[in-house]
């Protein structure tokens, strides 16, 4: 079983996330098998409803059958909380929700300068801290003007090379809060994680939903769209990690597989492939947990890494495949 | 002027002193990893500077590297054991493609570029097993030295199956094999084996040739021969191969010196 999947049922048994003792129902999805289970125990004892994701995109009937999931979703959520959901309030909330992607986007997009205003810490730390509350918003466009002066003050005071951070991107599963420990580890030892690939980063906000149209087929639209480790037949996530790894001007792929995470350690087969083959960047996996007894060693791993990077006489110059 | 490498290994500590510049091994020298890791270090360094009457007045610049080189203050810079191996290896053996390093908790593959810096490595994770640590507690739980190992092992008819790659698990297997009767020649030489296909594992069998062993687990006889068959390839132990670490270490902090004296000079 995958730490993450222990984890969200330690909250739940404890009952020590608010979030969690918030909630009048689960609305749970069907991302991998040990959550699928997970949430049969969950479902015991509190209300919990699965939306089946499925798992061959490119299938003709795929797309039909996700849009009946959130239709029924629909259905059950007015049944049970007595409500008529109706398509105006699912635009408003539609328009709430992109406009939060955007400023999550905008602030995303301040790593991809040569010298970035924070470091992929900070920017993990604000997903936290937005929730599509008006107030968060204003909050949120504040941070984004104070990093962009930054910005400007900092562009071509660029120090030498040699101690510039390795600019690296992390692809892989989600680090979900209290579990950074990586992107520290990564971030301490001469590297900048300029891009995050993962379910806590980019991956979820890459597109918007259309506001057109009918609103349920434009959700159904943009979650069936996010390349979810679970699905097969599908070559979505290379084609965006070779997007952004260009975008975002990465001189590596770090890999984070959480342990007993299937999915993701045998896609990581193609995530290599890509970064080695496609792309011409070291990559490298690692496969830990939420314990911290092997931080050392990932260090050591990573030091070693961004060596055999920094040896490259193209570090030191500007190179031009690092370039845009 | 000297460099030196310092390798404060999880069971060793190994150091090299290096002509800055010939490059030239003026010493080598090892000592046993304990609970002051330092004080080790600095021991053995002292012993090593008073054997070739050097001073510290004659140090260029020092590298330290190994899984305690962060703990060596009399270090300029650390370095990790797989830039220092790589560079090791390669001054030593410059046509070399793949490092086969086996140490005290760690089992690494390293795959060179033919100017000698790092293409890619492998490492285990957090599990001991496949290292030599793994090699000690079978030699314990035998009651033989780790140095009989080699021989022991060639007289094996059948070697033993060892499944478990856990340590602890491993040495419950030999407890039971022990108990069936299994002879303890055909148990080091399953061990052995073990220890190699768990390599294997790790490197999905694209060794490119020429490749060398390193490491402490090198100097146990018997180990080069099973790591050639099981990779089904020529495998060469490098020359005094528990000191290519320290050796990378002198090597790099030589460079390093020698950039430092241009910008002196400039």
């Amino acid at each position: 079983m995958c730490p993450l999947i222990k984890s969200t049922y330690g909250y739940h048994v404890r009952k020590t996330n608010p979030f969690l003792e918030m909630a009048d129902l689960i609305v749970a999805e069907t991302t991998c098998d040990g959550k699928k289970k997970m949430y049969e125990l969950l479902g015991q004892t509190r209300p919990t409803y699965v939306l089946e994701l499925p798992q061959k995109p490119n299938d003709p009937d795929a797309a039909g059958h996700w849009r009946r999931e959130l239709v029924k979703l629909q259905a059950q959520l007015e049944k049970r909380f007595g409500v008529t959901i109706t398509e105006e309030k699912l635009r408003g909330a539609i328009e709430l929700m992109n406009r939060e992607r955007r400023l999550r986007r905008e602030l995303a997009a301040l790593m991809q300068s040569d010298n970035p205003p924070l470091t992929g810490r900070q920017l993990l730390d604000f997903k936290s801290s937005i929730s599509g509350i008006e107030a968060d918003l204003q909050q949120y466009q504040k941070a984004i003007e104070i990093f962009k002066a930054r910005l400007v003050g900092v562009v071509g005071a660029a120090g030498a090379a040699a101690s510039q951070p390795v600019r690296v991107l992390l692809t892989g599963v989600p680090l979900v809060h209290g579990v950074e420990r990586v992107l520290e580890i990564i971030e301490s030892h001469g590297g900048l994680v300029v891009c995050q690939e993962n379910c806590t980063g980019i991956k979820p906000i890459l597109e918007d939903v259309e506001c057109n149209g009918d609103p349920i087929q434009a959700l159904a639209d943009k979650y069936f769209k996010i390349p979810c480790s679970v699905m097969t037949g599908t070559t979505r996530r290379q084609e965006n990690l070779l997007y952004l790894s260009r975008l975002y001007r990465a001189q590596c792929i770090i890999e984070l597989t959480w342990q007993a995470c299937l999915t993701y350690d045998v896609e990581s087969y193609h995530i290599k492939k890509l970064s080695e083959e496609q792309l011409g960047l070291p990559y490298l996996q690692i496969e830990t947990d939420y314990s911290p007894s092997d931080s050392a060693r990932i260090a050591t791993r990573i030091e070693a890494l961004f060596e055999s990077i920094r040896s490259q006489p193209c570090f030191r110059k500007t190179c031009p495949s690092c370039k845009p | 002027m000297i460099s030196i490498g310092i390798d404060a290994g999880s069971r060793a500590i190994k150091i090299v002193l290096l002509d800055m510049d010939t490059l030239e091994i003026l010493a080598t020298g090892i000592a046993d990893q304990a609970v002051r890791q330092e004080q080790q270090a600095l021991d053995l360094l002292n012993r090593l500077m008073g054997e070739n009457h050097l001073g510290s007045t004659d140090i260029g610049r020092t590298i330290a590297t190994g899984y305690g080189r962060n703990g060596i203050r009399a270090a300029d810079s650390t370095v990790t054991e797989i830039t220092c191996h790589a560079v090791g290896v390669h001054h030593l053996l410059p046509s070399t493609k793949t490092v086969i390093d086996i140490g005290g908790q760690d089992s690494k593959v390293i795959s060179l570029h033919t100017n000698g810096t790092v293409r890619d490595f492998v490492m285990n994770d957090r599990c001991a097993a496949g290292t030599g640590c793994f090699l000690e507690v079978v030699a314990r739980r035998l009651g033989v030295e780790l140095q009989q190992m080699g021989e022991l092992a060639g007289g094996s008819q059948a070697p033993a199956i060892i499944s478990s790659m856990c340590v602890v698990f491993a040495e419950t297997e030999i407890i039971g094999l022990l108990a069936e009767g299994t002879a303890p020649p055909n148990i080091i030489a399953g061990v052995q084996n073990s220890i190699c296909s768990r390599l294997v594992s790790m490197t999905g069998r694209n060794t490119c040739p020429p490749v060398v062993f390193t490491g402490g687990v090198a100097l146990v006889p018997g180990m080069e021969a099973a790591l050639a068959r099981v990779l089904g390839q020529t495998i060469t132990t490098a020359p005094q191969p528990q000191m290519t670490g320290a050796l990378g270490a002198a090597l790099l902090a030589a460079r390093q010196g020698q950039e430092q004296q241009k910008e002196n000079i400039s």
